[in-house]
């Protein structure tokens, strides 16, 4: 019916700060889940460390909180031994781009059927604001006190270049867009990969010149350029700001992919 | 239907009054009793969902639901309106 149904009601309400986006980034995974139609003894949800991988302690099915950065990891070992389950990661920039960015490459490379759902707050946040591979430049944070001068990574050009088989960057303003996106993912065989750009209020907010959550949001949502438009800006040779971020379905393709269960996989 | 916030998951980040197309939640004034301003409900019947949600039969709009990051709004099923009788003595 809702994707509250999804939630573990005795948990609530979660320890995200307020106006933290990764609840809203919860939601809508929940509600493309439950739009699958999939029940809850065949879904697992696996996790690393960091704000965003507490999301599976509040999911009422079997789930996995495992080490820093190695969720992608865990989940393969998942999907090898069972290949009938359907497995969602849930991570954040700190733990798949920074630490877990090896393992990222070769679950890409693999093109392993999960689906990764990453909460990219720019910020390591649950230790305190430190800059992370995908802190923008000039933006500050406790080890960046001056700004950051190292350029940001690219997530989803990343995914792309490394093979899987969906990729797609939305943000936590695009709720129904988002939505759509995770379900896409979900139903695509092959990794698929979703970044959500979420919002961190109490430690990249903080310290960048928003002071209201809503501020952050405004700035996200003036600083996303949809696919086709960059397409076309490409087209007429017009140069796209540097700090623009790109949002829309970037990549689908049908790479082979492995985990998928035998009688699916026989042509 | 009718929406409804659950004041004891609400933190009070206000996200909801940006998101609305009707512009129903207002920004409380007055803090409750953990401290924290939740939001207000300016005339709710307007909503969507609210409206015409049995008459299609399936979830609409509905953005303030996904977007509340502490899934603190939902819609409660409201009892008909039944007419009671009432002995009027003259």
């Amino acid at each position: 019916m809702s994707f509250n149904e999804w939630l573990r009601q005795d948990r609530l309400p979660h320890i995200y700060c307020a106006g933290c986006g990764n609840g809203t980034i919860i939601n809508c995974t929940l509600a493309a889940v439950d739009s699958m139609g999939w029940k809850k003894e065949d879904t697992v949800f696996v996790s690393g460390i960091g704000c965003s991988s507490r999301a599976p302690g509040y999911i009422v099915t079997d789930s996995l909180h495992t080490t820093h950065g190695r969720a992608l990891a865990f989940a393969t070992g998942v999907k090898m031994a069972r290949p009938d389950l359907h497995v969602v990661v849930f991570t954040g920039d700190g733990d798949l781009a920074a630490i877990g960015g090896n393992h990222f490459i070769h679950a890409c490379r693999r093109n392993i059927d999960l689906t990764v759902v990453c909460m990219n707050n720019q910020i390591y946040g649950m230790t305190g604001g430190q800059g992370s591979p995908t802190t923008p430049r000039g933006c500050l944070s406790t080890t960046t006190p001056y700004g950051c001068t190292e350029p940001a990574f690219d997530l989803s050009e990343l995914a792309i270049a490394a093979g899987a088989n969906f990729v797609a960057r939305w943000t936590s303003y695009h709720v129904k867009e988002l939505e759509r996106a995770v379900k896409t993912g979900l139903e695509t065989p092959g990794l698929s990969f979703i970044e959500a750009l979420v919002q961190c209020p109490t430690n990249f907010g903080r310290r960048n010149k928003f002071k209201k959550v809503a501020d952050q949001i405004e700035y996200i949502k003036a600083h996303s350029l949809l696919k086709a438009k960059r397409d076309r800006m490409l087209e007429q040779g017009e140069p796209i700001p540097e700090d623009m971020y790109v949002v829309g379905e970037l990549m689908k393709r049908s790479r082979p992919a492995m985990g998928i269960p035998k009688k699916e996989a026989a042509p | 239907m009718k929406l409804a916030i659950d004041e004891t998951r609400c933190k009070g980040c206000n996200l909801c009054t940006q998101v609305c197309p009707y512009r129903i939640f207002k920004e409380g004034k007055h803090p409750n009793r953990r401290g924290i301003v939740v939001p207000e409900l300016d005339r709710p019947e307007r909503c969507t969902n609210c409206r015409l949600r049995h008459l299609y039969g399936r979830q609409l709009c509905g953005v303030c639901q996904l977007t509340c990051p502490d899934q603190a709004i939902h819609w409660v099923e409201e009892e008909p309106y039944e007419p009671h009788k009432v002995a009027i003595e003259y």
